[in-house]
């Protein structure tokens, strides 16, 4: 378990829905319902966070989600309650997966790869859990390739990093890097708010 | 760019109130006769400071990077433009917000166009 990552976002939890859960959350709902509304077969979902995705899962689902905050899922478990399917929802670190090879047949992530510290072993520990052809939906900020928005993103990262997210990260680049077949990109925010739906080799 | 009359709204208050605030400060720090590009550059630093910092408070109400990103290139092409200006003559604070205002619209159209060139899908990566 990466105790400093797990630290840092114990440390977030009491105040992360103050941040995220407003506006962001208002802007990114049709995205992510649109995203999730694929849902199917078995699942996995991280990170789960404060549960703040819950209310744009489609219903009836059986989902596993993961998270590497104890902190986070406390706030999360009223979501959770209030859920119409069923989430299990575990602590745990994405680099250290305890799931059998080929379990799941899709994997969801949100906002997620812009935290992992070590993103390209995260997604190929995904890839392991994910079915041969088992299929990678991301809703993801990354940083931008186009300037001034690159300098700034990496200006901002310098500070964000220290309390939560890096805003400069390529998971684009990093999913490719890991061996998914990306399938498509939708940008949402120029190339920095976006979807990614990829598929797991065969 | 966000069509929802709630965040219309609110992409153009991010840009004008940053604009403002970032024009009026690098109005008031940068004097007559100060060399133009080390004003250039200190009130473009400045007005990306401002951007970020007002991300925080505006961003719980409107978005994350929608704001982010807007903010700071608002902050800073109205700092860069007033205090380049405030180099040549003496800007009144008024006038400073007035001109921060309209740099903070000029940038929302910027980003505007940018993003309808960007967004959208692309299959296969």
């Amino acid at each position: 378990m990466d105790n400093l990552t797990k630290a840092k976002w114990d440390k977030a939890a009491p105040t992360f829905d103050l941040m995220a859960g407003g506006g962001a959350e208002k802007r990114w709902k049709p995205f992510k319902e649109d995203l999730f509304s694929h849902m199917s077969g078995r699942i996995l979902f991280l990170a789960l966070g404060t549960g703040l995705d819950i209310p744009t899962f489609p219903k009836h689902k059986q989902i596993s989600a993961i998270d590497i905050s104890p902190k986070m899922l406390e706030v999360a478990q009223s979501r959770i309650d209030e859920y119409s399917g069923s989430i299990n929802a575990e602590v745990m670190d994405v680099h250290e997966l305890t799931y059998e090879d080929n379990s799941f047949d899709q994997v969801f992530t949100s906002c997620t790869f812009c935290s992992v510290p070590n993103p390209v072993d995260g997604l190929r520990s995904l890839s392991r859990v994910l079915k041969p052809g088992g299929q990678l939906f991301m809703f993801e900020h990354t940083g931008s390739k186009y300037y001034p928005f690159k300098l700034m993103m990496d200006l901002m990262t310098q500070i964000s990093r220290k309390m939560g997210p890096d805003m400069n990260r390529n998971t684009l680049d990093n999913v490719k890097r890991a061996g998914f077949e990306i399938k498509e990109v939708n940008n949402l925010f120029l190339d920095v708010v976006k979807t990614i739906k990829a598929t797991n080799p065969l | 760019m966000d069509n929802r009359f709630f965040f219309v709204i609110g992409d153009i208050l991010v840009c004008l109130i940053v604009g403002s605030i970032a024009g009026w400060l690098s109005s008031l720090v940068i004097g007559v006769g100060w060399n133009m590009l080390v004003a250039m550059i200190l009130a473009m630093a400045l007005g990306m400071l401002i951007g970020g910092l007002l991300f925080f408070p505006l961003g719980m109400l409107f978005g994350a990077m929608e704001v982010m990103l807007p903010a700071m290139l608002t902050g800073m092409i109205s700092g860069m433009v007033l205090g380049m200006w405030s180099t040549m003559e003496s800007i009144n604070q008024l006038s400073g917000l007035g001109y921060g205002a309209v740099c903070g619209l000029a940038c929302l159209i910027i980003i505007w166009v940018t993003n309808n060139q960007i967004r959208g899908v692309q299959k296969n990566g």
